[in-house]
């Protein structure tokens, strides 16, 4: 691409066209979330008008026991879904990308990749079915059973993608050099494929705390997330508390970009 | 140079599956001290047999010992031998320091003594205030450098290096194989070095083998392999090479198949035997005509039929006519003489630059 | 890699024969295997099983209560999937899904494209951040927004009453597109980014060297070279449309009944395991097919 530049390829009228294309996409994906997040400090009662800045909203969300209680299980939902399908989802990776031949490996590779475009709907009612015909209870607990099951497949595919950018000699110049295997992965592989196993950590992570469909099929009494239990608000009328709530939710979704954005600068880098 | 054996392989086979030969059967002896080149065509089976010396490849048959050794299925970091890689493969997350001093790291080498090898190497090598560079931000010869330290600083009892140049232009090609002689002097570790490239092997080789799917084809001391091919493979992958088709005459000489019987080293050929008689372009001379000849040599008449010049030489195409063609390389030289295009020349050389080779 | 076990290995310090090597092999095939074993337990319990189940219960009867029965075996479910109500339905989303995808893929194109063929890297580098921002923020709200702004007393119906060219658009069709649309662009946007970014432009001006003009250069080599970027950006678009269960939910209202929205009543209102089973199962096979079909044809055409 050295020598020529990009901009070669577009006519100037083109070029006006797509800028003007350009922002208004960009005005199409900021303007709703933009109007959230305004009202969410608005005074009124009524969500879509404005009464003067407050924060009443917080307040009032900050003394929703239901709410905090649906966010508490949210985020251990999240944080153990995480960092087990991220361990799995690396191993399984590993498995397929640095071990050629080994039986059943493609019915792996298959079965590793279905939850991926497998609708949200569909992969509700499997795990609905299986818990309620294998007995186990509805609840936090099956809410993480069913956040790992998704998450695991696109943790392998994050993964995946960076061993496949990653040179196999560096592990045998690990070895060559002394290196025993689990010095060679310590070593050598792990640092080098960081950047993904934290990318996909952070993938895994926001899926959790995005999930509806899955986690409101597999709820238990007592037992829901944020996502579901905002969804049953929405369901029921809008009220200016979900704009705070909305506002909260966005802003721990920004501040996940960001991280991982540094993560892979990071990763380029090296 | 005592002799010792370095690394030997004896009936070596490495097979890719079912069918996919790499390696077949190939026995080698690789002396201590020695600067010792595999060359070939990509594909020959030379790096796979450099990774199995390595461990990073195991064969399916036979035995590979290093030092009188047997190495079985050992991993490589069991091995006393070092790689330096095609690809470099250094760690991009670790600068150069830690780059040259992890496999003293994974050997549990005292801290202080790991300092002051790595320090060495690196003035070895001419990498000096490098240090603390990441690979990512060093040129592609100073990374060259940094594999090669990487490998030399473990004082392995060989030195397995895979086409170690290939990536670099050929200016410091050229200089880093001078250097690495030099190394190579200096430390006097075993190299066993993998290239495709036969002026590189010619240059650097105290011995080279010549490999040719899977098989070795020639194992020999650089002039050896260029003055005396065993084969046509070799013939034509070793150096410049002109080919004229023929069948030996009578034990010394060689009819060519425009009927012209010229004097050639043939060996231990039978007369009627089917040959290719093999003429390096340099050891070519031309003349107006054959009184200008010196006495005891052939003499063949041919038409100039394209020139090229080279700067430092020229080279000539001269056809025979039903005998084919050839070229001839002449220096350039104030006395030498110049040919145009459709000039008549009697070419003419002497018995040894002639020799024939059995299909 | 292909290294041997270190606590064996100091016992087979003899000659590699065939016999060994297969075992060195087989050894470093188990290895792979245990890598895999976590997941793979993990996906057969959790996954392939469940999967199994719900072609079980498609097939299961249902008592006069509602709860599923495992017997009395019987097709009823299937064949009811050619019911008038649920070829209505089948139809709505699948028209939907696919007018969704081509939309995405028309509006995501031009997007992805400007901001790949911005010169500056900086400028780039920004741009995409400014996408990757709504595609990880929380889906559930970003409908939400839509049904902020939607609603009778919204600014978009205000702005629609005022001029006179639309009204109340919350619980239509129109309002559950906008809400795929926004919900599914940066799905497209992303993998199209990345086959574009990834063109040689040199070989652009080949082409026009080579007497093309603009639009040709683009229609066959631009086009072609991205792709891998329309497979995947269409099929990341497409599945989730097709099972759409929350935008039609929160923008659609009862009218505007999809797929997803029908099976999840199945399981809820309705009590009809067994039909939502075969219903789930059927959205499952034809995913898979419209996968394997896009695949099989994008490798030839486009």
């Amino acid at each position: 691409m050295k020598g020529t530049t990009q901009a070669t390829a577009v006519r100037p009228r083109t070029d006006r066209w797509l800028t003007l294309n350009g922002w208004f996409v960009f005005a199409f994906l900021y303007l709703p979330i933009f109007v959230v997040v305004v009202f969410s400090f608005s005074g009124a009662q009524n969500v879509g008008i404005w009464g003067g800045f407050s924060m009443r909203w917080y307040e009032r969300m900050l003394g929703n026991d239901q709410l905090l209680n649906a966010l508490r299980n949210s985020l251990w939902v999240a944080l153990w879904s995480t960092i087990v399908s991220t361990i799995f989802g690396t191993a399984a990776a590993l498995a397929l990308d640095r071990y050629r031949k080994w039986v059943s490996r493609g019915a792996f590779d298959a079965i590793l990749y279905l939850p991926v475009i497998i609708p949200d709907v569909t992969m509700a009612v499997m795990l609905l079915l299986w818990f309620t015909q294998v007995g186990v209870p509805l609840g936090r607990v099956s809410i993480l059973i069913a956040h790992i099951a998704f998450n695991i497949s696109f943790v392998a595919i994050v993964v995946r993608a960076r061993l496949a950018h990653m040179d196999p000699a560096m592990e045998e110049a690990g070895a060559d050099l002394y290196a025993s295997r689990w010095q060679v992965f310590r070593r050598v592989t792990l640092p080098l494929i960081m950047p993904g196993v934290l990318g996909g950590g952070l993938l895994a992570l926001t899926l959790s705390l995005d999930d509806v469909v899955i986690t409101s099929f597999v709820q238990g009494p007592g037992a829901t997330t944020l996502p579901v239990y905002v969804f049953g608000l929405i369901r029921r009328a809008v009220t200016p508390e979900i704009n705070a709530v909305s506002t909260l939710m966005v802003t721990a979704s920004m501040i996940l970009v960001l991280t991982s954005l540094a993560i892979q600068n990071r990763g380029q880098k090296e | 140079m005592q002799g010792q054996t370095a690394v030997g392989l004896s009936s070596v086979t490495k097979k890719f599956g079912e069918d996919v030969v790499a390696v077949d059967d190939v026995d080698l002896e690789i002396e201590d001290g020695e600067f010792f080149s595999l060359l070939g065509p990509s594909g020959c089976g030379k790096t796979t047999t450099l990774r199995m010396i390595a461990g990073l490849e195991f064969p399916t048959d036979g035995s590979v010992r290093i030092f009188g050794e047997e190495m079985g299925l050992r991993p490589p970091n069991k091995r006393p031998v070092n790689t330096v890689f095609q690809s470099y493969a250094l760690f991009p997350h670790m600068n150069v320091e830690d780059n040259i001093g992890f496999g003293l790291r994974m050997q549990k080498v005292e801290k202080t003594e790991i300092r002051t090898r790595v320090g060495e190497t690196i003035d070895l090598v001419r990498l000096t205030g490098l240090n603390t560079r990441r690979p990512g931000a060093l040129s592609g010869g100073q990374q060259q450098r940094v594999a090669l330290a990487r490998a030399l600083v473990n004082q392995p009892k060989v030195l397995l290096l895979d086409e170690p140049l290939g990536a670099l232009d050929l200016k410091l090609r050229q200089t880093m194989q001078l250097e690495l002689k030099d190394i190579q002097a200096n430390v006097g570790i075993t190299f066993v070095y993998v290239t495709h490239d036969q002026e590189e092997a010619l240059t650097m080789s105290d011995r080279i083998a010549v490999m040719d799917e899977g098989k070795l084809a020639q194992v020999g001391g650089s002039e050896d392999i260029y003055e005396s091919p065993s084969s046509l493979f070799v013939a034509s992958f070793v150096g410049e090479m002109s080919f004229l088709p023929g069948e030996i005459a009578e034990s010394g000489s060689v009819r060519l198949a425009g009927g012209e019987v010229v004097q050639a080293r043939t060996g231990s050929l039978a007369p009627g035997t089917s040959v290719t008689l093999t003429l390096r372009p340099e050891k070519l001379h031309l003349y107006g005509d054959a009184s200008e000849a010196p006495s005891g040599r052939n003499a063949i008449d041919g038409t100039v039929t394209r020139k090229t010049f080279f700067g430092g030489a020229l080279s000539y195409e001269v056809d025979l006519g039903a005998s084919g063609s050839f070229d001839v390389r002449v220096e350039n030289i104030p006395s030498m003489k110049r040919w145009d295009v459709g000039d008549k020349v009697v070419v003419d050389f002497h018995t040894e630059a002639a020799t024939a080779l059995a299909e | 890699m292909t290294l041997t076990d270190e606590r064996s290995s100091s016992h087979e310090e003899t000659a590699v024969n065939p016999k060994l090597e297969r075992k060195a092999h087989r050894r470093e095939s188990w290895r792979g295997f245990l890598h895999a074993v976590p997941a793979y337990v993990y996906l057969i319990i959790f996954f392939v099983l469940p999967l199994i189940i719900v072609y079980v219960f498609s097939f299961a009867s249902r008592s006069r209560t509602g709860r599923p029965e495992l017997e009395g075996w019987n097709v009823d479910s299937w064949t009811r999937l050619t019911d008038e109500l649920v070829r209505t339905i089948v139809t709505r989303s699948l028209w939907m899904a696919i007018l969704n995808t081509v939309l995405c893929l028309i509006i995501g194109y031009q997007f992805a494209y400007w901001i790949a063929t911005r010169r500056s890297q900086k400028v780039r580098s920004f741009l995409l951040i400014l996408v990757l921002i709504p595609f990880w923020s929380n889906f559930l709200v970003r409908t939400y927004a839509w049904r902020m702004l939607l609603d009778s007393d919204g600014y978009i119906t205000q702005i629609g009453e005022l001029t006179g060219l639309w009204g109340r658009m919350l619980f239509t069709i129109p309002a559950v597109f906008i809400g795929l649309l926004y919900g599914y662009l940066p799905f497209m946007v992303l993998p199209l980014y990345a086959a574009i970014e990834r063109i040689d432009w040199s070989l652009v001006e080949a082409a026009r060297d080579l007497y093309a003009s603009g639009v040709k250069a683009f229609l066959r080599v631009t086009l072609p070279l991205s792709k891998p970027g329309i497979i995947a950006g269409s099929i990341l678009v497409f599945i989730p449309s097709l099972g759409a269960y929350v935008t039609p939910d929160i923008l659609g209202g009862a009218k505007t009944t999809l797929l997803g929205n029908f099976i999840v009543t199945q399981f809820g209102a309705a009590r009809n395991w067994p039909f939502g089973s075969a219903l789930s199962g059927a959205i499952l096979i034809v995913m898979l097919l419209a996968t394997i079909v896009y695949f099989r044809t994008g490798g030839r055409t486009v």
